[in-house]
């Protein structure tokens, strides 16, 4: 008792002295960092301050409202009159000559809604420009290319405020619209110009498209699922059932502009699923009922692997010997579409097996006895297998030494981690099982185990 | 030269500059705190920026009624439990040997006999969960039930752990005592 007071004097002085050599010497202790420590760490900051926000500097938020406020404007400027434009130019070119040379600013003009744009008229209009009230006057009379738009004119009167603007660069007004209805009479003007592989299948449905038209600058494919494609012969692939218009614009050379229009029907696909039972069915004695979880389809063709087949919804089959049977069930939709699944070897798995962990934590309170329980299993107490059909098992464990530390005959009783009454140390076990399942299939399986401790 | 309250503030403005001071001043400390609980000096300067990133960002939250140099440590300290944690399940191995018996006959450890790069490598070389128990109790003086908390561990492993990693750094200390005794005698 003496001597193990003293040692634990001594051990806790020890300590003391143990903890006091690395507090003096490594408490305050410094180190210098690499060089690229500050580098990075600067940089790591300058990213994660960008991100972060903070009213004096630029981040992310400023980044982000000027990117937002930036495409507003954009969209606002460009994309509004612009589109306008561009439908407006699939129609004939409307272009009237101004024989006034002197208007230098660019002016728009109202014209009044009942009036018609006749070209012997002289259009009276609201300039708002500098300029004080020009009158313009179109002798269209005179001019080839103004006789073109006047077979456009009836768009323009019908428009109730059609705004013409002037562009006195060339001399030339280009008349654009705020209607889009317009957008119609281009698309008819013009044939078809898609070209589709197909226009009607099944999901996924792969398209190849093409595109007549003998000569352009640029053309946009616009698939209708929220695609684009700006190739000559673009293909496709519409994963999603359902009806889609696809467009395409095609413009140049010049002026000229075509919009084509083709709808394009994607049939869903059935969904093929199938079980049978019993699920470990011995052939060929038991009789296997097939039940039938496909949906979307209307036919259906079973192909039991052996060389027959069913076209029943859900069949009742027996197959005249045992062996390995591929079964495949295809699934037809009313549209013709179809899907399939096969389930390979579909009766050898016995569905019977036996597994084991490679660790454990031994109760460290005394011997449990083997017997398992969800509570001991919850805090990995005791080294069994888990199993199913297991007719008749032995197990055994031995210790790194060759020596036979456990030994059992039922497959409910596993090893505690006690040998002899000994908690044994933690470490790794060898074990070696053998066995039968109930169809009388034999197992044999060795492993290592590792024994820990809290 | 800025007064560390000067620095502060100017952090807390996100002023670069503070921030370059601040870890000019103070980074070869906190990074001597980090390298106790790494494995090795790259590990430690990993921990040693987050721990700068964490600074900068919550200098704010520094009451100032503390001393500055505590609160420091005290981030890097609980930068480095988190980076423990993050790579808790890359460190597969569990250590089953256990140091148990131990030869105690060398009782003292002279203060300057080792070097702190020497105690530095012992402590790197120990097993992570025991190096940060470890530091957490003999280096920074918590008590096992906080550090327990920390590490989300029982209060009970806390004290196995360091009682093994005490185990296992006289072990090391010891061969190294015995190296050095050897050099220096053989230097005679």
């Amino acid at each position: 008792m003496k001597i193990e007071f003293y040692n634990k004097v001594k051990g806790e002085k020890e300590d003391r002295m143990l903890n006091e050599l690395f507090r003096q010497k490594l408490e305050n202790a410094e180190v210098t960092p690499s060089l690229s420590v500050s580098a990075n760490l600067m940089r790591r900051l300058g990213r994660r301050e960008f991100l972060h926000f903070n009213p004096t500097r630029f981040n992310i938020w400023y980044a982000g409202s000027i990117a937002v406020a930036g495409t507003a404007i954009a969209i606002f400027l460009s994309s509004g009159p612009d589109k306008n434009k561009i439908e407006r130019k699939t129609q004939e070119p409307v272009s009237i000559e101004i024989k006034n040379s002197n208007v230098t600013d660019s002016l728009a003009v109202n014209i009044p809604s009942n009036q018609s744009l006749n070209p012997s008229e002289n259009i009276q209009g609201k300039a708002e420009g500098r300029r004080k009230s020009p009158s313009i006057t179109t002798e269209a009379g005179k001019n080839e290319k103004v006789n073109q738009g006047i077979s456009g004119q009836g768009d323009i009167i019908s428009t109730p405020s059609a705004i013409v603007s002037l562009l006195p660069k060339n001399g030339v007004i280009k008349e654009t619209s705020t209607e889009k209805d317009e957008l119609k009479g281009g698309i008819n003007n013009s044939e078809n110009l898609i070209e589709a592989s197909v226009t009607e299948g099944c999901t996924p449905l792969k398209i190849r498209f093409k595109n007549k038209a003998g000569s352009f600058d640029s053309c946009v494919w616009n698939f209708g699922d929220g695609g684009y494609s700006t190739q000559k012969n673009p293909e496709w692939i519409f994963d999603n059932a359902g009806e889609y218009k696809v467009i395409l614009q095609v413009s140049g050379p010049g002026d000229i502009k075509s919009v084509s229009l083709t709808v394009i029907i994607v049939h869903p696909k059935p969904s093929t699923k199938f079980e049978f039972t019993p699920e470990n069915a011995i052939l060929p004695d038991d009789q296997i009922s097939f039940r039938n979880y496909s949906t979307g389809a209307e036919k259906y063709r079973w192909d039991f692997g052996d060389g027959n087949f069913s076209e029943l919804y859900e069949p009742l089959y027996s197959y005249k010997k045992s062996g390995k049977y591929n079964v495949r069930l295809v699934a037809i939709s009313e549209f013709d579409c179809s899907d399939s699944l096969t389930i390979y070897n579909a009766f050898s798995n016995s569905g019977y097996y036996i597994n084991f962990p490679n660790a454990f934590i031994p109760n460290p309170n005394g011997p449990t006895g083997g017997y398992f329980t969800l509570k001991s299993d919850e805090a990995s107490q005791v080294f069994h297998p888990v199993f199913s059909g297991v007719s008749d098992y032995q197990l055994r464990i031995f210790n790194r030494r060759g020596v036979m530390i456990f030994e059992s005959n039922d497959v409910n009783i596993g090893w505690d981690g006690y040998y002899k009454g000994q908690l044994s140390n933690a470490g790794v076990y060898i074990w070696k099982v053998r066995g039968n399942f109930v169809n009388g299939e034999t197992f044999i399986k060795m492993g290592d185990v590792t024994l820990l401790k809290n | 030269m800025m007064s560390d309250q000067e620095i502060i503030e100017g952090c807390a403005k996100h002023d670069r500059k503070s921030q370059q001071l601040l870890y000019d001043k103070y980074s070869r400390f906190l990074l001597g705190v980090c390298l106790r609980y790494a494995t090795d000096k790259a590990e430690a300067e990993d921990i040693l920026q987050d721990s700068f990133l964490k600074i900068f960002f919550n200098i704010k939250d520094f009451s100032g009624t503390g001393s500055f140099i505590g609160w420091l440590r005290k981030v890097a300290v609980n930068t480095a439990i988190t980076h423990y944690h993050k790579n808790l399940k890359y460190r597969y191995h569990i250590e089953i040997e256990e140091y148990v018996s131990v030869e105690t006959g060398v009782a003292s450890f002279e203060q300057d006999f080792f070097t702190s790069d020497e105690l530095y490598k012992v402590l790197n070389e120990l097993p992570a969960g025991y190096r940060m128990v470890f530091n957490l109790y003999a280096v920074e003086g918590y008590k096992h039930k906080e550090i327990a908390k920390m590490l989300g561990i029982d209060t009970n492993t806390s004290k196995s752990q360091y009682s093994r990693a005490k185990a296992a750094i006289r072990d090391k200390l010891e061969i190294l005592r015995k190296l050095k005794s050897n050099y220096s005698a053989s230097d005679k």
